[in-house]
């Protein structure tokens, strides 16, 4: 908005100070009205980025309550960025070297503790040890344990004072640097979650994220001055304040969060905006966009806003005050797909069209995490599903709902174009769990699958498929009130599978514990399929037959006269696992017969008699059982339709034609 | 009389030239026909088995389906094996791996061997094509009788375009995707890596379509300049191909671009879908066929405008205007040993 020329020096002054004022009052505010948790965690860090030697260094005050019945005599803390210090660390040897099918730049990042000190001076750093207590890898540095001089008695809180040095990788998963671009994720010393059976501390491993306890956060970054105005975190920002060397400080705080990450990039166009809905409190969004996504910015925004109604009206507002989207610049594709508590990175592509929804997917996805994730902290280490696999769930309602069908990308010279077959979700969103439907059990560790590929289609696709499955079975309205009541009693709390289970259980007033069992616990597969469908024109029997007392060669009037047609039909289960599953039989004249068959023996067989000329015969009609892992032979034609073979015949010869004229015609 | 030739003329001369000699156009065609025809079976068998009885069948008579197409990869690894992989890994920086022929199955298999076997062919064709070309009269049978007789040499030339154009592949397309792959991350912008790929893309393209008109050329002149021994006729073709680089490539890529139009066509036509009649087959048939038989008038025409290119000068001795009336007969000139009881259209090169 240009400025109005001859408005008075008082005019003007009072509209700066005005501004100014709102300016501190906004900073002073509280945060939210009351607090959302009682905090177990928080942190009070000062930190200061060395852009050249990609180092952050920082002080740390974290205090932590032991909220268990036993003393605590030890801490343990995640070091995270020790899983880039060498290829012996657990995460590395997991990998093989690569993420998300790109390899990992042998660019190494560490962190160090140079002083550990407890509230009256104590120096704990003698008594610090590296353990690994899932795989012990002695070579792994990402779980370190200090004995205390005297425990923490339930109840009790202390303060562990930390100074610490984070070397950052070149971005690769999920945090580090590029170029002028840094993604400061898992950056610095972090306390795991006491429970009463002791620490939960978990490595870091190549396929599973974090697990933490909620607290308030309140850090302050010191930044070179270049990088003015384009830092975003986790939170409100709270200060901006000049540093002697050319430099500025942001200070950020959050309340009832369990984790914090920043980005800066002096390239970012900053972009302002508010998430709106009535009966629901505003949210400040913040995008920070790379100039050349600049044409997608309206993208981002609406996926953003898609997002934050689609999931609030389903599992409860959205409780934080922020939410800062991170598009991550080429190169740093590491960087995108993440989630911290208000603050997601998303990511897509220079000349993306809408058809492929890139950036819509991610963001609608790592926005999700903000429930499945942030509100609800389950433990990404040990029930992954509880966290990606339902979210992709939700991720496919809302995308489906918002955008519909999407369209494949085929890769081609390191690009991604978009064909035009059409997918649907959620079920085609979901296919690569198919070819590794029995590699492992769903409900299994993270780092405890037998290849990463089976790791992302189980926990991801396979979760999604069986929630969807669930929500057909029991209808959408009840599925929300499950959700909903899972998420109103795990709000801020660390949700397992068992109390989903009881949340469904509450919802629909029935045991579900079966369906969790055929499909969270269970590696087999589910396959149904029609194995015969037949009709035949009804013949009168032929035979002995009584009649007056006597046994005639004649059968009776009423089945010799008799017309119609017999048709028998076969439906087999063919995998191991046992589902109710729908059958309807369609006949001619529109005439149809259903039946709910619960699918337990190896097959069923229906035989009518001098009925209608049977059509077809189709198992589980309404794509319930989304876990079959072969849908072709759910139906079966009684009269062959060539059409459609014939047409894909003329036109497989067509390409290949094609083909060799293309090939013949190079050299 | 000294005039200028262009690329269009020379194209549009080739391309009026397989008009008035359509049989040049459907031995192309048929040869490509008679190829793809053997996975006819294979291909009609597998799919009615699968989609005469089945309900998704009925649903992808005009529009394919993702799942089914899903579905049958993974439960049908025998069909296709990795075919459809390997295709899509050709554009990669890895490119396709040798080993990615050894788990090649079924139809995809025979594909491959078909396209191998349609390259030897087309060399056989190639030899029919530009000596009819020269002959007054020509017909299936002269074709048939000028490939021949070129056949081995013509083999030759296409394996070493082939092996040239490999290794280009290899050493051009591949080796500066190896050597950017990293670097290619550093990059500030995706604009600028989709720059440098296409930079490497356009590179091959460039060495692939050099390699191709030098071998058009050879041919060219091998078929033009009978008179030549053999190794002259192989340096005098590659001269030619030195002398004229932009003439040629003129033509080449006349002929892409037309060849692209008809595509486009195809697309926006798109006689492939609408109805689900049972008689719609025969029309889309009818359609594929005459969109390939263009293709092929166009092919034939490229390789006329090359021959034109290379041969229609404005001097007189390279000149199609008959030449002076020579006394000696024509038995009398020297012949490569090859060519022997040939007559040469008067005025040829």
């Amino acid at each position: 908005m240009p400025r109005a020329k001859g408005r008075s020096a008082l005019l003007a002054f009072a509209s700066y100070a005005s501004t100014a004022l709102s300016a501190f009052f906004v900073a002073r505010a509280p945060l939210t009205a009351a607090p959302l948790t009682r905090p177990i965690a928080s942190y009070q860090i000062s930190c200061r980025l060395d852009t050249e030697k990609k180092t952050v260094e920082g002080t740390e005050l974290m205090t932590w309550t032991n909220t268990t019945a036993r003393p605590a005599p030890t801490l343990q803390f995640h070091l995270y960025l020790n899983a880039f210090r060498n290829t012996l660390s657990t995460f590395w040897r997991e990998s093989g070297g690569e993420h998300r099918g790109n390899r990992l730049p042998e660019s190494w990042g560490s962190i160090e503790l140079t002083r550990m000190t407890l509230a009256d001076g104590s120096d704990l750093l003698p008594a610090l040890s590296y353990i690994s207590p899932d795989d012990a890898n002695p070579y792994d540095r990402t779980v370190a344990e200090v004995q205390l001089p005297r425990a923490v008695a339930p109840g009790e809180t202390i303060s562990v004072s930390i100074d610490f040095r984070s070397r950052l990788p070149r971005v690769s998963t999920r945090t580090g640097w590029k170029g002028d671009f840094f993604l400061v994720g898992q950056w610095f010393p972090k306390i795991g979650v006491f429970q009463e059976k002791g620490w939960n501390c978990h490595q870091f491993h190549a396929s599973s994220e974090f697990f933490a306890d909620f607290g308030d956060y309140d850090v302050s970054i010191d930044v070179p001055a270049r990088y003015r105005g384009k830092v975003g975190a986790t939170g409100v920002r709270v200060e901006e304040r000049n540093l002697p060397g050319d430099r500025v400080l942001y200070r950020f705080r959050q309340e009832s969060v369990h984790d914090f990450a920043w980005t800066a990039d002096p390239e970012y166009l900053v972009v302002d905006d508010v998430f709106r809905e009535p009966g629901v409190a505003d949210t400040q969004i913040r995008l920070l966009l790379q100039p050349e996504h600049r044409a997608q910015q309206a993208r981002y925004l609406q996926a953003t806003k898609t997002a934050m109604s689609g999931y609030g009206r389903v599992l409860g507002p959205y409780p934080y005050p922020t939410l800062t989207v991170v598009d991550p610049p080429w190169g740093a594709r590491g960087a995108g797909g993440m989630e911290y508590p208000t603050f997601i990175t998303g990511g897509t592509h220079r000349m993306a069209p809408a058809s492929v929804q890139s950036p819509e997917g991610v963001t609608i996805h790592e926005f999700g995490h903000q429930y499945f994730y942030g509100l609800l902290a389950s433990n990404e280490f040990e029930e992954p599903w509880l966290d990606e696999g339902f979210n992709e769930y939700m991720e496919d309602r809302i995308v489906g709902a918002a955008y519909g069908s999407s369209h494949p990308v085929l890769t081609a010279f390191g690009f991604r174009f978009p064909i035009g077959i059409a997918i649907h979700r959620p079920l085609d969103t979901n296919r690569r769990y198919f070819p590794v439907a029995t590699e492992d059990v769903l409900a299994s560790p993270a780092w405890k699958f037998r290849t990463r590929a089976s790791y992302g289609a189980h926990v991801y696709s396979k979760t999604a498929l069986a929630m969807a499955m669930l929500e057909r079975s029991i209808g959408t309205p009840t599925m929300n009130r499950a959700l909903r009541l899972y998420a109103d009693r795990w709000r801020f709390r660390h949700p397992t599978t068992a109390d989903w289970i009881a949340a469904v259980h509450d919802a629909t007033g029935r045991d579900y514990r079966w369906f969790f069992d055929r499909t969270f616990f269970s590696s087999g597969a589910v396959d149904y399929a029609v194995v015969e469908a037949k009709s035949e024109k009804w013949t009168p029997p032929k035979g002995l037959f009584e009649s007056d007392g006597r046994l005639v060669e004649k059968p009776p009037p009423g089945l010799a006269a008799a017309k119609g047609w017999e048709s028998v039909v076969t439906v087999a289960r063919l995998g191991e696992v046992a589902m109710p599953v729908d059958i309807v039989l369609r006949f001619e004249g529109g005439h149809a017969y259903h039946s709910l068959w619960d699918g337990e023996a190896r097959w069923k067989r229906f035989r009518v008699d001098r009925g209608p000329r049977l059509l077809e015969a189709i198992v589980d009609p309404n794509e319930k059982i989304l876990l079959d892992l072969d849908r072709t032979n759910n139906g079966r034609l009684v009269q062959a339709d060539p059409r459609a073979a014939s047409r894909w015949t003329a036109r497989a010869v067509f390409w290949m034609q094609n083909l060799i004229d293309s090939l013949t015609i190079a050299w | 009389m000294k005039g200028h030739v262009s690329a269009a003329g020379c194209f549009a001369r080739g391309v009026k030239l397989s008009l008035s000699r359509p049989y040049l156009a459907a031995s192309l065609w048929l040869m490509q026909l008679l190829l793809a025809s053997v996975l006819v079976l294979p291909v009609s068998n597998a799919l009615h088995t699968l989609l005469d009885h089945s309900s998704t069948g009925s649903r992808m008579v005009a529009d394919p389906d993702f799942g089914w197409w899903e579905t049958i990869r993974r439960v049908h690894p025998d069909l296709l094996g990795n075919f459809p992989d390997a295709i899509e890994s050709a554009t990669s920086v890895e490119g396709v791996k040798s080993s990615a022929l050894a788990e090649l199955e079924g139809i995809g298999a025979t594909a491959i061997s078909l396209c191998l076997l349609g390259i030897v062919l087309h060399a056989f064709a190639l030899g029919g094509i530009f000596g009819a070309l020269r002959e007054p009269q020509s017909s299936l049978v002269v074709i048939g009788r000028e490939g021949m007789r070129r056949f081995p040499a013509f083999l030759a030339f296409t394996l070493a375009a082939m092996a040239a154009a490999l290794a280009a592949y290899r050493w051009i397309y591949l080796a500066s995707g190896e050597a950017w792959r990293d670097r290619l991350n550093d990059l500030d912008t995706e604009g600028q890596a989709m720059a440098l790929t296409a930079a490497r893309l356009l590179a091959f393209l460039l060495v692939l379509a050099a390699i191709k008109l030098v071998a058009d050329s050879v041919r060219a002149i091998w078929v033009a300049r009978p008179d030549l021994p053999a190794v002259s006729r192989l340096f005098a073709g590659l001269a030619a191909a030195f002398s004229r680089p932009a003439r040629l490539f003129g033509v080449l890529l006349l002929y892409l671009i037309s060849g692209s139009v008809l595509y486009v066509l195809w697309i926006v036509l798109d006689p492939s879908a609408g109805g689900e009649a049972r008689f719609a087959l025969v029309p889309l048939i009818l359609a594929q066929q005459v969109f390939v038989f263009l293709r092929s008038l166009l092919k034939v025409g490229y390789y006329a405008g090359v021959s034109e290119a290379l041969t229609r000068v404005p001097s007189p001795e390279y000149s199609y205007v008959p030449a002076p009336a020579i006394d000696e007969p024509l038995v009398s000139v020297d012949r490569a040993s090859d060519e022997a009881g040939v007559e040469r259209p008067a005025g040829a090169i």
